[in-house]
Order: C-alpha cells, then sequence, then structure tokens
C-alpha cells in the first residue's frame, strides 16, 4: 500500500502553461447561455482551475477511500461517495450519482411510486446493470 | 455555440494525465472513475463560469475578471484552490508582458536599424 503523496496544490511550481487546451475549456464556458467575452487571462485561469479540479477530485477520493481499502484503483464508487459527502461537491450529485442495484432500485419504486418518472427509470437501470456486469 | 455534445468533453489523455499526476505512484484509475471525473471538470468549469458571470453582472460588470473567479471560487468553498491560481497568474501575466515587450522590442530594432541606430532595443528590457 503506498502512502498518497502529501504534495500539497500550493507547492507545486506555478506555471504559465496549461495541459488542458485553451479551445476546449473556451467552447465550454461559451455553452453557459449568459457568458459574455472572455478575455484571455479569463480562459487561462478557468482552465488552470479546472486542472487543479480534476487533482482535486482524485486526490480526495483516493484518498477518502483507496487509503483505507487494500485497493489502489480509483473507482467511480469512491468518486460518487465523495460526492455524496462533500458540500463543496453538491453540485455533481446529479453528474456522478451513486449507483444503486436495481433491485434495489425496484424496491425504491415499491415504496415511493408517487414522485418517480419514467425518464429516471431508463437512466437508473441502466446504470445498476452495468454495475452488475462489472462488479459481480 | 456548441455544435456536437462532444464539444463539452475535456480529452480523456490530458485528463488521464493530470490524474495520474496527483495520485501515488502505482495506483491505477478504472475507466469509468476516469471518465466521471472529466465530466465533474466539465460541469465545474460551467457552474464556475456562471457563478462568476452572476458575480460579474451584480457589480455591474459585463465581462468576468480574474478578480470575479477567485471570488466565486471563494464562495463555492474552492479557497485552496485561489493561492495556487495566483501564483499562475501572476507567471502568466508576467509571460504575457514579455511578449509584448519582445514584440515590441522588435519593432523598435526594426524601427532603429532602419533609421540607422541599435540603442532602442534596450530600452525594452
Amino acid at each position: 500500500m503506498v502512502e498518497p503523496k502529501t504534495k500539497a496544490p500550493h507547492l507545486r511550481t506555478p506555471t504559465a502553461e496549461t495541459v488542458l487546451p485553451l479551445s476546449r475549456v473556451r467552447t465550454i464556458m461559451k455553452s453557459s447561455m449568459d457568458t459574455g467575452l472572455i478575455t484571455n487571462e479569463v480562459l487561462f485561469l478557468m482552465t488552470k482551475c479546472s486542472e487543479l479540479f480534476v487533482q482535486h477530485l482524485a486526490r480526495e477520493a483516493y484518498a477518502a477511500s483507496c487509503s483505507k481499502e487494500t485497493s489502489d484503483t480509483l473507482k467511480y464508487e469512491h468518486l460518487s461517495q465523495l460526492v455524496n459527502k462533500s458540500s463543496n461537491l453538491e453540485f455533481l450529485l446529479q453528474i456522478v450519482p451513486e449507483k444503486i442495484r436495481v433491485h434495489t432500485f425496484q424496491e425504491m419504486l415499491r415504496l415511493n411510486r408517487s414522485g418517480t418518472t419514467s425518464d429516471d427509470d431508463d437512466d437508473d437501470d441502466s446504470e445498476s446493470e452495468s454495475e452488475s456486469e462489472s462488479d459481480e | 455555440m456548441v455544435e456536437r455534445i462532444e464539444d463539452l468533453n475535456l480529452p480523456n489523455a490530458v485528463i488521464a494525465r493530470l490524474i495520474k499526476e496527483a495520485l501515488p505512484d502505482g495506483a491505477s484509475v478504472s475507466k469509468e472513475a476516469r471518465a466521471a471525473i472529466a465530466r465533474a471538470a466539465s460541469v465545474f468549469a460551467i457552474f464556475v463560469t456562471s457563478s462568476s458571470t452572476a458575480l460579474a453582472h451584480k457589480q455591474n460588470h459585463k465581462t468576468i475578471t480574474a478578480k470575479d473567479i477567485m471570488q466565486t471560487l471563494t464562495e463555492l468553498d474552492f479557497e485552496s484552490f485561489v493561492p495556487s491560481l495566483s501564483q499562475d497568474l501572476e507567471v502568466y501575466r508576467k509571460v504575457v508582458k514579455d511578449k509584448k515587450d519582445i514584440k515590441a522590442s522588435k519593432k523598435d530594432a526594426a524601427d532603429a536599424s532602419a533609421s540607422g541606430s541599435g540603442a532602442a532595443t534596450e530600452e525594452a528590457t
């Protein structure tokens, strides 16, 4: 079991280079309807910020789950668990939902038949099926 | 405008590299986890952008500034990013300024050599 690097993010060397492509980040920023002009400086900052976020997410999820388990593979479940318990990751709850088993879901449906739409059914079903394949 | 939905995805290889950098040696990442992180990063960018835009609008600014982003990050509880980002921004501003200076000095040099004196190059540095 390898200890996670205690490399604090602010200890790395600051750089004017970005790893993620600026043009793609610009497209993503533009996809939000009311985004006005995007200066180069802001684009650079958002790109850097997204890079930091990727690493933050990976590091936190790994530290929270993989150090407890013997596994050194970061899995989807570790991410959804982290999202579930971190208040600043609340905006990802719909994006990285916790997977549930088909039978658990059917149980939920039985208990809570009123508030579910058919749309949700399709999504959750296919996701829990794919998990059953990979996990069992 | 976004023509295709894939345009919102960040490149897989780059995401994989960033994750690898953040994790200890020997750690691996499942395909699904990587895809989820990539998706999360896109959503994060949109989230921060729209929050910053809202913040800028509240202050009657049309365009978001670096300051708006920093303030948004703090409000969204990601203030741990701010120190690194400030440092990066400083370096970035310097690089941009240097590029400008070099351009200017080249222009000066061109002007100077045209008029027969080479002293103008010194000014810019």
